[in-house]
Parts: structure tokens; C-alpha cells; sequence
């Protein structure tokens, strides 16, 4: 069970970062395309 | 035209260079929403600034000139996840039947940029064309039709805008109550067929939905026995399927939209019920098929199919309630929009035709009958009648109209019948253009909302964060079975939080507010008005034609008595004095002179031909009436004429410090009356004034008029702050000094020599009757000559903002002590874990909560019935 708990804690806390990271990083560092297609 | 030419013409130009399209977008549900679609089209070349309203559910774009085309622009919105509304209209095409192949007109109809479908039906004769209202004019169609080489049958009439978005809504309305009807059904019976899974469930202590239902679970154990002898495994495969029409087609659209947003790296509403329910979901269906999994790892297999179907329904309904109440904040508009005739009588070629107002030209010869509505705007060519104007102007007293006079359309004709030339028609009436000031207004944002907006954008990747991170801490430090509570308590979280009262909190409150001005005839420029109009400090207030007529009257009327002091006129001695004065004036062109006519006529008194006029410039005129001579003019005028003022003198001067101007009349070289003459204050700016004095606002006289007369009407309307002798430069340096003290002010003014302090102000309400050059410069026009509609604007915007801060207050409260208690905070204290099936409750009840608070703002009442 501890081990579980170990990992569940480690996914998650990455899980909260990568979330944070996916959605909050500021537009100008995305790729220059993805904003003005035609 | 080729494929995606430039946007040329579409509804309005803005700046020079720069044109302003408005269109529907469809599927925007949160504040998060309105910031992905407001980014991306900002982030687009050539567009200069994006305005979302999620009230209305319209993107208005201001654009450089044939920088963008449409294309571009529905493919941004597609690309942000969202969709843009669509409409659709039958062109009548002569003789399509007969053409073997229609692939042209539709080719040339597809090409027609902002149209997204066109298909020809030859048996009916037309052609379906499926475009986005706002970027393409219906003409434009139809002149697409007839550059491919064919005839259109009869013309194209677009759909009324507010029609149009009545009929969208409707079928938003009808989609989602198929869905939540659906999803209640399923969610009901998967509730009961439940009810036997949950005898053994673990979290039942701490559920409070499950110790609720304990009673019915007892006593459905008794009225249905069969279900309670049924395996629990054929129970849960049962429940399962019933479930999967809920999830695939009912809230199909969370996961889509959801998904849609994920690809593009942001989140929203629909991230958080999609991941919500789809966790639960995907719990339950490992649960049914893979027990092992969980029962290997010493966890119970339990389901939750029945919480996944009631989200779905209680969120639809939620939806369902927020789309019928957001129909019902613009109802303002339509009710404006039905205030316009629908036929009006022309009079061609000598034959009266009743035609569409829609088909009445400039220069048309109307006929109005009596009782009908005037159906565009015009001049009275013959004719004569009272004309209630209190749907444009709010004041209920009817106007006479005689030839010459100017009538405006959607007002109503009383007893008379008058014939009028149209002068503006369409989109130029007066009625046209307030709806779309209104229209401009309702879809403009506050600058209250920027925080709301700011918080929008992150809120739903912190609340996922938030979720997790409860899930963690339910797993490390939870009871038993851990691995159930810290799934509940996630799913809980992301559920009860609710990023859509902070996306409707404003432009809820902003439309239903300038929708109830409109129809109390105060027009509000948008959200930034209002606001300002909210916190103002000072009120200025022009003297001459808000505070008074600004026409010279005849206020007070003295008649001699032979060696004594003159006294008031008798009925007999004003008919008199006036009938001389205005036979004498009628000749001349001093605006005084104008006044006394006029209150000759009013009065309905013959006024006598003289002969040997005199006019002397300023100071009065002569003239021979039959025998006797007579002057009119100032006291000195007629000292130098010889005649003896002396019981008038102190008269003269008395009237004089009451700032009227006197002007006297002598028959024979005898004083004969005195008449003061001045600029009547309007009856109802007493009470303004005082109200205003009253709501805790400095109210400040300017003037360009002399001190003597500035100090006289402003004793009179009780104001004690006077800037006289101004020039309209003078009035903005007294607007600038105010502000430079940290005063927010507002210009109430009238004419082109207000309209400079009308811009400089925080707030310029362009009162009455008033100029064009002064509506375009105030950020408020009110539609009466009434000071007490500047009143009503004030207590409205008050009211509005009052409201907003209550729908911005409820919406962060409500997160900030939700996610909490969602996340389990209230267990350790009252052992105490809110269901999911709650959560979703209290999340669609805080919308609705706030879009209900807004309509309150219908009821609004002003001080003053004007």
C-alpha cells in the first residue's frame, strides 16, 4: 500500500504540473503558426 | 468574386480604415470560453480589437480594411474550439428547373465569402444558401445569383436580426431540452436500479446524498423486491447501458468540446464536467467489467453510473434555465424592434399603395391616417394632427404637427390625418438607430469584468490542480477505502466549480440594464458608461436648454398705473400691452421681438398691422399704429425717445437683478407696460436638481451667459456652483479642473457648443433634442428634453452596477467556499463529503442564480416617471 501511495503521490504531483504547464504556458512561446492560420 | 475576398462592407465601419463585423459563435458555455475565442481572434493579423460577450453570444470584430476575410474568421473561431452560428435563406431562382446542371449557381454562391453551403433544388426552384449572419448582407447573395448569368424570382428579404437570434435560441432551447429529458429519464431510473448496489456502499456515513437516499432505499426494498433479487453484476450491466445514451449522445457535447479545447492547450467549463463525469465513468466501467482490478488491490468495485447520468441531466437543466433567462435579457430589443410599423400607405403616381415599410424610399409621399403609427421618418407636408412620440422620446404629452414639422417613425398619430415626405428610411430612422445603440451597448463589456476575465483564464487548470491535489491527499491520508473517497472528492471538485457566473456576471447585468434605459428613452453607449456613470462626483449641467427652454419667453408682464408704481397686468391690460409690443416686433428679427409674437399668439390675440417700421439695432424698434406712434424697446431706448419712465424705473431694475431683460412698451410718449423677458427654467429641473443634491453629487452651472443671469436661474434650481460667461473651451477647462481635483464628472449639455465638454467629461449625457454632434460626443443620450431622465441614468447605472458586484461577489464566493467543501475540507470537521450529483446541482444553480439576479434590473424603477 505505501508503494501505491508513493506512486499515486508522484503521478499526481507531476499530473499537477504538467497540467498547469499544458494550459497556462503564455501564447509567444508556442509555435509561431498555431495563432494566425488563414 | 474570388474565393476569400476581403471582408469590403460589411454591417458598420468603426475607425477610418477600420470596418466592424459582428456574428454569432455557438458553444461558448464559460468567461473561459469568451477569453480563448477573444484570444484567438485578437491574436489574428489585421485584426485590431475582439469583443466576446457570452450574453449574447456574439463575437464583434473591428478589423483593418480587406485585411481579413471571413474565412479566416470562422476557421479562428473553429480553431478555438468553438463554432460559428449559421443561418440559412431560400433564394427564388427563375427557371432553375429547366438547367441541367446547377453546379455553377452553387459554385458561385459557395464562393461568396462568409457562405458556407449552397445547394440548388430544382423542383422547388431555389437555391438553400447557408451563411454566417453579420459577415455576408443577403444582397450580396443575390448579387452573387445574378453574376452567374441567373435571375432571382423575387427578392431576398434577410431575416429580422432579432428574429434571427430569437429563432437560434429557440432551437438551443429545444436541443437541450431533448437532452436533459433524456438524461433526467435515464438518471431516474439508473437512481432506482441503483438503489440495491448501494446497500452495501462504503462511503454511505459520509455520502450525504447516499444517507438521504437510505430511506428510499429501505423502502423501495419492499415495494420492489424483484429488483433487490437481481445479481448486483446484472444490475450494474444494466445500469452501464442505460448510461451510455447519456454519455454519447445527451452529453456528447462536453466531451467533444472538451477534447476540441484540450488540442488547442486551453481548458474550459466543458473540460471540467467532460473529465469529471468521464472519470467516474471510467471508474465504474472497470468497476463492472474488471472487478479484479480494484478487488486484487483490496478496493471495492463499486459504481457510479447513476451520478454520471444525473450531472449530465442537472447541468442540461441548468443550461436549459441560463439560455431561456439569457433570451430573456435582450428582450428589451424586441421590444424596441416591435415598436416599428410594419405597412405604410405611399402615395405614387397620385395612387395611395400600402406597402412594406421596408419598400418606403426617401422622398416617398406617406399618408397617415388617424391612430396609425408613423411609419419612417419624414417632414409634414400637409396635414396637421398631435403626434405621441413617449416610445422615442418617454414623454407622454402628444406634439403637434403641422406642414414643416418633423415626424418620427414608430411614433403615433392621434386624431388628425397628415401626409409627410420620408426622409430617412431603414437602418437611417431615428427608432433604427436606437436599437442599434442599444444593440452596440449590450454586447459591450465593463472594465469591472477585466478582473472576472483575468481569473477566467486560469481558473480551470488551478481547479484540475485543485482536484488532483485532493485526490492525492484523500489517497495518502484518507480512510478507508481511500482510493473511493479520492475519486469522489476529484470528480466533486471539478464538478462544483464554475467558471460560468463569472463569464455571465457582467453582461447579464449590462444587458438587461441598457435594455430597461432604452425603454425609459435613456440610451447608454456600453458597459465603460455605465460604469463611470456609477461612481460620478460631480454633475455639470448647462444653463441654456437643459437647465432652461434656451428661448426667451415672456416671464413677467407689468402694466402703468398712471403716476404710481406699475403692477401686474390685469387679463384685459396683457392683452393689450402684448398685441401693441407684437405689432410692433412682428417686423423685427430680434429674437426678443420673436418671443413677444410668440406669446401674443399663444394667447390667440389679434395682432394689428403698423405702418413706418423702425428697427434700431439692439435697443428696440418704432412704428406708426394707425394714430399713435409706439416704441418697444430697452429702458434708455426709450429715455432718449423722449419718454418719461419715471414710476418704471425702479421696475426696470428690479427685473433687471432677477436677471430678466426688460423691455418696454410706450404709446404716445406715455409708458403704457413693462414686460420681462427671459429664459424660462424647464418646470422639471427643480426636482432633478434637488435629487441630485440629495444622491450625494456636487451639481455646477455653466453658462456662457452673463453672472447675473447664471446666479438668478441657478438660485432658482437651487444649485449654489456657477461658471458663467464660459465658452465651450471654458467649459472643458471647467470639466478639466474638476478632474484634476480627482473628481469623476459628468456634462449634461445640449448643443454643438457643449459638445467638446460632453467628450472631456467622464461621463457626457447628451440631453433631449439634441444635436447630433452632441449625442455622437456623450456617452449617454437621453431621448427627453427632461433633466430628470439624467437622473434616471444615474440611478440606473447605480442599479447596475450594484447588481454587477452582487453577481461577481456570488460567483467568487461561491468557488472559493465550493472547491473547498468539495474537496472534502468539511470532513475532518463534520464528517461531512458532498456527492458529485450535489455538486452538479449547486454548479448549475449558481448560473442561473446569477443570470436571475440580473433580470431583476427589469423591474428597475426610476425616482422619476419621465
Amino acid at each position: 500500500m505505501d508503494t501505491a501511495r508513493l506512486l499515486v503521490t508522484l503521478l499526481g504531483f507531476a499530473a499537477i504540473g504538467w497540467v498547469l504547464w499544458y494550459f497556462l504556458v503564455p501564447p509567444e512561446k508556442r509555435s509561431p503558426q498555431d495563432g494566425g492560420r488563414r | 468574386m474570388s474565393l476569400g475576398a476581403p471582408l469590403a462592407a460589411p454591417s458598420e465601419s468603426g475607425a477610418s480604415g477600420a470596418v466592424r463585423v459582428a456574428f454569432p459563435v455557438v458553444g461558448m458555455t464559460c468567461a473561459a470560453c469568451v477569453s480563448r475565442v477573444q484570444r484567438q481572434l485578437a491574436g489574428m493579423p489585421g485584426v485590431r480589437d475582439a469583443a466576446v460577450n457570452l450574453a449574447t453570444n456574439k463575437a464583434t470584430v473591428e478589423l483593418e480594411r480587406g485585411a481579413v476575410t471571413p474565412q479566416a474568421l470562422v476557421a479562428a473561431i473553429r480553431a478555438a474550439g468553438y463554432d460559428v452560428g449559421t443561418e440559412s435563406v431560400s433564394i427564388a431562382v427563375e427557371d432553375l428547373r429547366f438547367l441541367p446542371d446547377v453546379e455553377p449557381l452553387e459554385a458561385a454562391l459557395a464562393v461568396v465569402p462568409g457562405v458556407l453551403a449552397a445547394a440548388a433544388n430544382r423542383a422547388a426552384d431555389t437555391v438553400r444558401v447557408t451563411y454566417v449572419p453579420g459577415l455576408v448582407p443577403v444582397a450580396r447573395l443575390e448579387h452573387a445569383v445574378t453574376a452567374a448569368g441567373f435571375v432571382v424570382a423575387a427578392p431576398v428579404v434577410e431575416a429580422d436580426p432579432v428574429e434571427r437570434e430569437r429563432l437560434l435560441r429557440e432551437r438551443e432551447v429545444r436541443r437541450l431540452a431533448a437532452r436533459a429529458a433524456v438524461a433526467g429519464a435515464v438518471a431516474l431510473v439508473a437512481m432506482v436500479a441503483s438503489m440495491p448496489l448501494m446497500a452495501g456502499a462504503t462511503t454511505g456515513s459520509a455520502d450525504l446524498l447516499t444517507r438521504l437516499l437510505m430511506p428510499f432505499h429501505h423502502a423501495l426494498g419492499r415495494a420492489l423486491p424483484w429488483l433487490y433479487a437481481l445479481a448486483p453484476q446484472t444490475l450494474k450491466i444494466v445500469v452501464f447501458v442505460l448510461t451510455l445514451p447519456v454519455v454519447f449522445w445527451a452529453g456528447a457535447h462536453f466531451y467533444v468540446a472538451a477534447w476540441r479545447a484540450f488540442r488547442h492547450r486551453s481548458a474550459d467549463m466543458n473540460t471540467l464536467i467532460g473529465v469529471g463525469t468521464g472519470a467516474a465513468m471510467l471508474y465504474s466501467t472497470v468497476a463492472t467489467f474488471a472487478p479484479g482490478v480494484f478487488t486484487r488491490a483490496g478496493l471495492p468495485a463499486d459504481v457510479y453510473f447513476e451520478a454520471v447520468s444525473t450531472i449530465v441531466a442537472l447541468i442540461l437543466v441548468g443550461r436549459l434555465l441560463e439560455a431561456r433567462a439569457k433570451g430573456r435579457t435582450s428582450a428589451a430589443i424586441g421590444r424596441l424592434v416591435g415598436l416599428r410599423a410594419r405597412l405604410a400607405r405611399v402615395v405614387r403616381d397620385g395612387v395611395e399603395l400600402e406597402v412594406p415599410v421596408n419598400e418606403v424610399l426617401v422622398g416617398d409621399l406617406v399618408s397617415v391616417r388617424p391612430g396609425e403609427k408613423v411609419p419612417v421618418d419624414g417632414i409634414v407636408r400637409s396635414g396637421r394632427s398631435a403626434v405621441d412620440e413617449s416610445m422615442v422620446t418617454g414623454e407622454s404629452i402628444p406634439v403637434a404637427k403641422t406642414e414643416g414639422s418633423a415626424v418620427t417613425g414608430a411614433t403615433i398619430n392621434g386624431t388628425g390625418a397628415f401626409a409627410f415626405e420620408a426622409t430617412r428610411v431603414g437602418r437611417d430612422t431615428v427608432l433604427a438607430q436606437i436599437v442599434r445603440m442599444v444593440e452596440e451597448a449590450q454586447g459591450s463589456r465593463a472594465p469591472v469584468q477585466r478582473l472576472a476575465d483575468r481569473i477566467a483564464g486560469v481558473f480551470v487548470p488551478v481547479v484540475i490542480a485543485v482536484a488532483i491535489f485532493a485526490f492525492i491527499l484523500w489517497f495518502d491520508f484518507g480512510p478507508q477505502p481511500a482510493a473511493v473517497f479520492a475519486t469522489v472528492s476529484f470528480v466533486t471538485v471539478l464538478i462544483i466549480a464554475c467558471p460560468c457566473a463569472l463569464g455571465l456576471a457582467t453582461p447579464t447585468a449590462i444587458m438587461v440594464g441598457t435594455g430597461r434605459g432604452a425603454e425609459r428613452g435613456v440610451l447608454i453607449k456600453g458597459g465603460d458608461a455605465l460604469e463611470a456613470a456609477s461612481r460620478l462626483d460631480v454633475v455639470i449641467l448647462d444653463k441654456t436648454g437643459t437647465v432652461t427652454a434656451g428661448r426667451p419667453d415672456v416671464v413677467d408682464l407689468l402694466a402703468a398705473r398712471g403716476p404710481g408704481a406699475p403692477a401686474a397686468a390685469s387679463e384685459a391690460e396683457r392683452a393689450e400691452i402684448l398685441a401693441v409690443a407684437a405689432a410692433v416686433e412682428r417686423h423685427s428679427e430680434h429674437p426678443l421681438g420673436a418671443a413677444i409674437v410668440r406669446a401674443a399668439t399663444e394667447r390667440g390675440l389679434e395682432i394689428p398691422e403698423v405702418a413706418e417700421f423702425e428697427a434700431h439695432r439692439g435697443r428696440g424698434a418704432t412704428a406708426l399704429l394707425g394714430a399713435h406712434r409706439v416704441a418697444v424697446g430697452s429702458a434708455a431706448f426709450l429715455i432718449e425717445l423722449g419718454v418719461d419712465i419715471g414710476p418704471f424705473t425702479d421696475a426696470v431694475d428690479t427685473l433687471a437683478a432677477r436677471a430678466r431683460t426688460p423691455v418696454l412698451v410706450a404709446l404716445d410718449g406715455r409708458p403704457l407696460g413693462l414686460l420681462g423677458l427671459a429664459d424660462p427654467i424647464k418646470p422639471s429641473a427643480v426636482g432633478a436638481v434637488r435629487k441630485l443634491l440629495r444622491m450625494g453629487l456636487e451639481v455646477v452651472l455653466v453658462t456662457g451667459d452673463m453672472r447675473k443671469v447664471a446666479i438668478a436661474v441657478a438660485g432658482e434650481v437651487g444649485i449654489d456652483q456657477v461658471e458663467s460667461g464660459m465658452l465651450p473651451a471654458g467649459k472643458v477647462q471647467v470639466v478639466k479642473r474638476l478632474q484634476a481635483a480627482g473628481k469623476r464628472v459628468a456634462m449634461v449639455g445640449d448643443g454643438i457648443n457643449d459638445a467638446p465638454a460632453l467628450a472631456a467629461a467622464d461621463v457626457g449625457i447628451a440631453i433631449g433634442t439634441g444635436t447630433d454632434v452632441a449625442i455622437e460626443a456623450a456617452e449617454i443620450t437621453l431621448l427627453t428634453g427632461d433633466l430628470r431622465a439624467a437622473v434616471t441614468a444615474i440611478e440606473l447605472a447605480r442599479a447596475t452596477m450594484r447588481t454587477i458586484r452582487q453577481n461577481l461577489f456570488w460567483a467568487f464566493a461561491y468557488n472559493v467556499l465550493g472547491i473547498p467543501i468539495a474537496a472534502g475540507a468539511l470532513y475532518p470537521l463534520a464528517g461531512l463529503l458532498l456527492s458529485p450529483v450535489f455538486a452538479s446541482a449547486a454548479m448549475a444553480f449558481s448560473s442561473v442564480a446569477v443570470v436571475t439576479n440580473s433580470l431583476r434590473l427589469r423591474r428597475f424603477e426610476p425616482t422619476f416617471s419621465t
